[in-house]
């Protein structure tokens, strides 16, 4: 008896629940949050990702690999592969949308995606095994999206902040006007000794050093891709732990390396 | 106690946890190090609170002591000193005059109408000056007795075994839900620390960190209530026995009576007149004249002068307990004026005081008129052998005999005396019976005034009486004994085995001991406890000191009671009054329920502290609670609402109910722990989980996200966790929208605790039904408390 009784208490509270539950589910859009930029908790200060990423310790961000071993480097090629899958068949995800090939001068309209196209890679490609066998490995960054989210480009060459590095300074100052409305990202050892360790670095797409503005804002359209910033680290010291921190600039990144926003930290270790 | 173990260990598993940490993956486990302190503070606070609550209750016993230590003057190496008593030597000579303390077991090796009260000693008032001293400390007649109530072991109070049982309980059920738990992470391919580490969370969420100091400012609550109503409590646990109190063992002397004698019939001219032993005594204003002059000479007291203010009961005087009553009742009646006056006027000429040999004493007095009057007084016997006529109304006026006769006299009357019974104790004796509680009388006076006040004050309301005075009639008791009190010796208790004193225990609904010595009240509280039941003591007298430490609740009396009854009692009525003992049961019933409640309140928001934690481990989901949002529902806004429910008025009339049984009528009953756990509980941890989906969907995780996101969520190394809007999450933003979930879950835990309040304001009755009172208002100034 009392078993009958907590069977139809527990039932109801169930379906109570449940209830709730498909109300709630009614309130939600399932394209566009609720809660966007500063309403939401996400906010308006996007952080940095990278791939590869460690597939084994979810704690760690150690990049470590030999170039020598086949098996060993693989591992890590396959995880960018798994990651890039999508922009290898970018018609796999699109359905609706229009795939367009953007420019500076030429925005996407609504119902129009713009392309990432990997053959801006240049040499990080998978026939070349992103470097990892030259021991010049191929990160890939991205910005993280958030939706509705634009940003606020230092395009004013006379107008750049401190501690920008002179390098992208003067790329900033090198390019016309209308590319200037790009979001930056520069990648440099975290201290002195790393940045001596890290050796030069080379961005693709080339002459980019960043996101361009036409992909802007993210609106969970479909068939979206996040631009990806291939950094290639030509010649870094093997048998260190080098630590790396890019950087992504624009007027309302704020960037605080202890929160990690604005930027990522990773290390580098090569056999 | 048990409780604040199960803390201790809750704390120490904190630390544990916070090690295995450490040292395995080199983090600072802020959150286990944050809830180890604070256990350790809780299981100290509460520690210390306790310890102040009974030590004001020790600083107000001390001022009932007598703070002047008591001295003694001796002659000691041909010198007369005053030294303290406790310094007092064997062979030194003790001088004592009228009123003095006896400071140590004497002999008595010269005197003159010595007379001792000895009724510290035997519970019994009985009727200058050297003697010597042949005992001193521990070896005194006292000091045995102290030694006999050091050596005694007092039980544990009912509600400590209680508390104990619950603690068992929650022991086992965090264990069984930690190893279960444990284990199924194991399964799940945790590593070991992990899984070590999960079972440590569980078990420790288990434990209800709020609820040791709820019982015990709830039981502080009670106590100082009591103590507004008479009822000091010494130890705080003790608040609660008196309401599962099932028999009550009261000495006769002073608890249930005044201790006072008191003239309450006397007998002239063949007639029988009741005096009214408390009041005014009007119907003595027709007493004849010979008796009150007989009554007023023949009297060596005297009252203390400067009192002549006070009511006459309450005047000092000085002399022996007997003839006070009969001064006091004199000077009730006024019959011949002022006695002090009326003496004055009637010198006494000569004097044989009285003495136990004699058991009479006799007085010549020079009467106004010229004459001399011989007057007598003494055991009835005695006179009544001396007399050859009797004095009537209209008898003829006899000439006093020339040369002080001691036979041929004229009687004129008979004075009973008594010690009254209290004059509340008969209807608080009856509130007993009616609460299911049975009132035996042990005491060490003569058998017949035992019955004789028994059956005044309702202890006995049988018509038969089983009157055991020896062995014999304990052994052949008649079958039929259903509707039979017994009054039995303590010789013939001496002789009973402990099998045949239980047999009367148990049969006997109305019982009365008499004559006992302090270890037989001893044995007879030991047999009481053997059949189960709980045991209330109360006593005065050194004599009850090893009976009131040995009940379950010893009660003393803070004004008549001997220092060292009051030392071994758990309880002391301020007031002397057996009827404050009824508020006593009253309050401790109250709590008992009312701590039930507040238990079912506080278990209540276990549920949905255990459950996140459970999901997190099993369902992969992020934390929906956090450690430190558990402390803040446990420690801040549960403890008062929790509190308040100590203030909840009794239900249904409390004091028409039995006494709960001990063994099936506990504090945590699976009907609780089903009601708290599985109803209330669950709907707030289902509520809780709801606002946790809900935030999360709002802010861009859907549910069907959040399952299995646990590893990736909480990996600082992860800076872009895609959400169900393919929103990119860095661990920083990641973390901020736990610890709102974590506030919403927390909230809603919060809020539906006021429901849950609510819901355990009442246990019978309707809520509608409950009045609100007192109780509400101060709930509302709790919570307003809270919200602002």
């Amino acid at each position: 008896k009392i078993g009958l009784f907590y069977l139809i208490f527990y039932g109801m509270l169930a379906a109570l629940v449940a209830i709730c539950m498909w109300v709630f589910s009614q309130t939600l859009d399932p394209r566009i949050p609720k809660w966007q930029l500063d309403r939401s908790i996400i906010g308006t200060n996007p952080g940095l990702g990278f791939r590869p990423m460690p597939i084994n310790n979810e704690e760690s961000t150690l990049i470590w690999f030999q170039g020598s071993n086949r098996t060993n480097y693989e591992i890590w090629v396959n995880n960018i592969l798994k990651f890039l899958d999508k922009y290898y068949f970018p018609t796999k995800i699109t359905k609706g949308n229009q795939v367009k090939t953007c420019s500076y001068y030429d925005y996407p309209g609504p119902l129009e995606v713009c392309a990432v196209d990997w053959k801006d890679w240049d040499e990080c490609n998978k026939q070349q095994y992103f470097n990892y066998h030259k021991n010049s490995p191929c990160i890939f960054l991205k910005l993280n999206k958030i939706y509705g989210w634009t940003p606020e480009y230092y395009d004013n060459p006379n107008d750049l902040p401190e501690d920008m590095p002179d390098k992208l300074k003067e790329h900033i100052k090198s390019i016309n006007i209308t590319e200037r409305r790009t979001v930056w990202l520069t990648c440099e050892g975290e201290n002195p000794a790393d940045k001596e360790y890290l050796g030069p670095v080379t961005y693709y797409p080339k002459g980019m050093q960043g996101f361009p503005g036409y992909y802007f804002p993210y609106l969970n359209a479909e068939g979206y891709l996040s631009p990806l910033v291939a950094v290639k680290f030509e010649r870094p010291i093997s048998g260190i732990v080098i630590n790396v921190e890019c950087r992504a600039w624009a007027k309302n990144i704020i960037y605080n390396r202890a929160e990690r926003t604005g930027s990522v930290h990773f290390e580098l270790l090569i056999d | 106690s048990g409780f604040s173990l199960l803390l201790w260990i809750g704390a120490f598993l904190c630390f544990t946890a916070f090690l295995i940490r450490k040292i395995t993956t080199h983090e600072i486990d802020t959150d286990n190090l944050i809830l180890g302190c604070v256990l350790v503070v809780v299981v100290v606070v509460t520690g210390c609170f306790m310890y102040f609550q009974e030590h004001k209750s020790q600083k107000i016993m001390e001022s009932f002591a007598n703070m002047v230590p008591p001295k003694a003057t001796v002659i000691r190496g041909g010198e007369t000193v005053t030294i303290m008593s406790k310094d007092l030597v064997v062979g030194d000579l003790v001088e004592l005059k009228f009123g003095d303390r006896i400071p140590a077991d004497i002999r008595i090796i010269q005197s003159q109408g010595f007379k001792v009260d000895n009724s510290a000693l035997t519970g019994e008032s009985e009727p200058q000056f050297r003697s010597i001293v042949c005992e001193t400390g521990d070896r005194t007649v006292m000091g045995r007795i102290a030694g006999l109530t050091a050596r005694l072991q007092p039980n544990k109070t009912p509600i400590a075994r209680e508390l104990e049982h619950f603690m068992k309980i929650i022991s086992v059920w965090a264990c069984f839900l930690g190893v279960v738990f444990g284990s199924a992470a194991l399964a799940m391919n945790y590593s070991w620390i992990e899984a070590s580490l999960f079972l440590i969370g569980i078990i420790v969420a288990n434990v209800p960190e709020g609820l040791l100091a709820t019982v015990t400012v709830c039981l502080s609550v009670t106590a100082k209530r009591m103590a507004a109503k008479n009822c000091l409590v010494k130890n705080l646990e003790a608040v609660e026995t008196l309401g599962s109190t099932s028999i009550i063992c009261s000495d006769k002397t002073g608890t249930l009576t005044q201790n006072k004698m008191t003239v309450c019939h006397f007998w002239c001219d063949g007639k029988i007149i009741d005096a009214d032993s408390t009041t005014q005594q009007k119907e003595a204003e027709e007493y004849n004249k010979s008796e009150g002059m007989c009554a007023t000479l023949c009297n060596r007291a005297e009252f203390i002068h400067g009192q002549e203010d006070k009511p006459i009961q309450s005047r000092q005087v000085r002399g022996d307990a007997s003839e006070e009553a009969i001064l006091k009742f004199v000077e009730l009646t006024h019959i011949h004026g002022d006695p002090t006056e009326f003496r004055h006027k009637n010198p006494k000429l000569l004097e044989m005081p009285f003495s136990s040999v004699t058991k009479y004493q006799i007085s010549i007095h020079g009467m106004e008129d010229g004459r001399c009057l011989l007057v007598m007084k003494g055991a009835p016997e005695r006179i009544l052998a001396r007399c050859s006529q009797m004095y009537t109304e209209n008898g003829t006026f006899c000439a006093e005999p020339p040369n002080f006769p001691r036979k041929d006299l004229r009687f004129v009357g008979f004075m009973s005396l008594i010690d009254p019974p209290r004059p509340q104790v008969p209807d608080a004796v009856e509130r007993c019976r009616s609460a299911g509680i049975r009132v035996v009388m042990v005491t060490g006076d003569h058998p017949i005034t035992a019955e004789a006040i028994a059956k005044q004050v309702g202890i006995i309301t049988c018509d038969e009486v089983i009157e055991a005075f020896n062995i014999n009639i304990i052994e052949t008791l008649p079958p039929n004994i259903k509707n039979k009190a017994i009054v039995i010796h303590g010789s013939a208790l001496r002789d009973a085995t402990n099998q045949e004193l239980d047999n009367i225990l148990f049969n006997f609904k109305e019982i009365v001991f008499a004559r006992t010595s302090p270890t037989q009240k001893l044995q007879i509280v030991e047999g009481c406890q053997r059949l189960g039941e709980i045991v209330a003591v109360t006593g005065d007298g050194v004599n009850d000191a090893p009976a009131l430490k040995k009940a379950d609740i010893g009660i003393a009396m803070g004004i008549s009671g001997s220092e060292v009854s009051q030392q071994s009692a758990d309880m002391i009525l301020l007031d002397d009054n057996f009827a404050s003992i009824i508020t006593g049961v009253e309050e401790g019933r109250r709590i008992f329920d009312n701590l039930k409640k507040s238990i079912a309140y506080t278990l209540a928001s276990n549920v949905p502290e255990i459950l996140p934690f459970l999901a997190f481990v099993l369902l992969n989901i992020p934390l929906p609670l956090g450690v430190m949002a558990i402390l803040c529902i446990d420690l801040l806004t549960d403890m008062l609402p929790a509190i308040s429910l100590a203030y909840e008025k009794a239900e249904s009339d409390i004091m028409m109910r039995p006494p709960r049984n001990p063994k099936k009528d506990k504090l945590v009953t699976r009907k609780l722990y089903f009601l708290a756990y599985g109803h209330i509980g669950l709907i707030e941890a289902l509520g809780g989980f709801f606002v946790y989906f809900a935030i999360m969907a709002e802010n861009g995780f859907w549910p069907d996200k959040l399952f299995g996101l646990r590893e990736k969520w909480d990996s600082q190394s992860v800076n872009d966790l895609m959400d169900s809007y393919g929103q990119e999450w860095s661990y920083i933003h990641r973390k901020e929208l736990e610890y709102t979930c974590y506030t919403a879950f927390m909230i809603s835990v919060v809020v539906t605790q006021w429901a849950d309040l609510i819901v355990c304001k009442t246990r019978i009755n309707s809520i509608f039904k409950q009045v609100y009172t007192l109780a509400v208002s101060k709930e509302l100034h709790g919570m307003t408390n809270l919200i602002f």
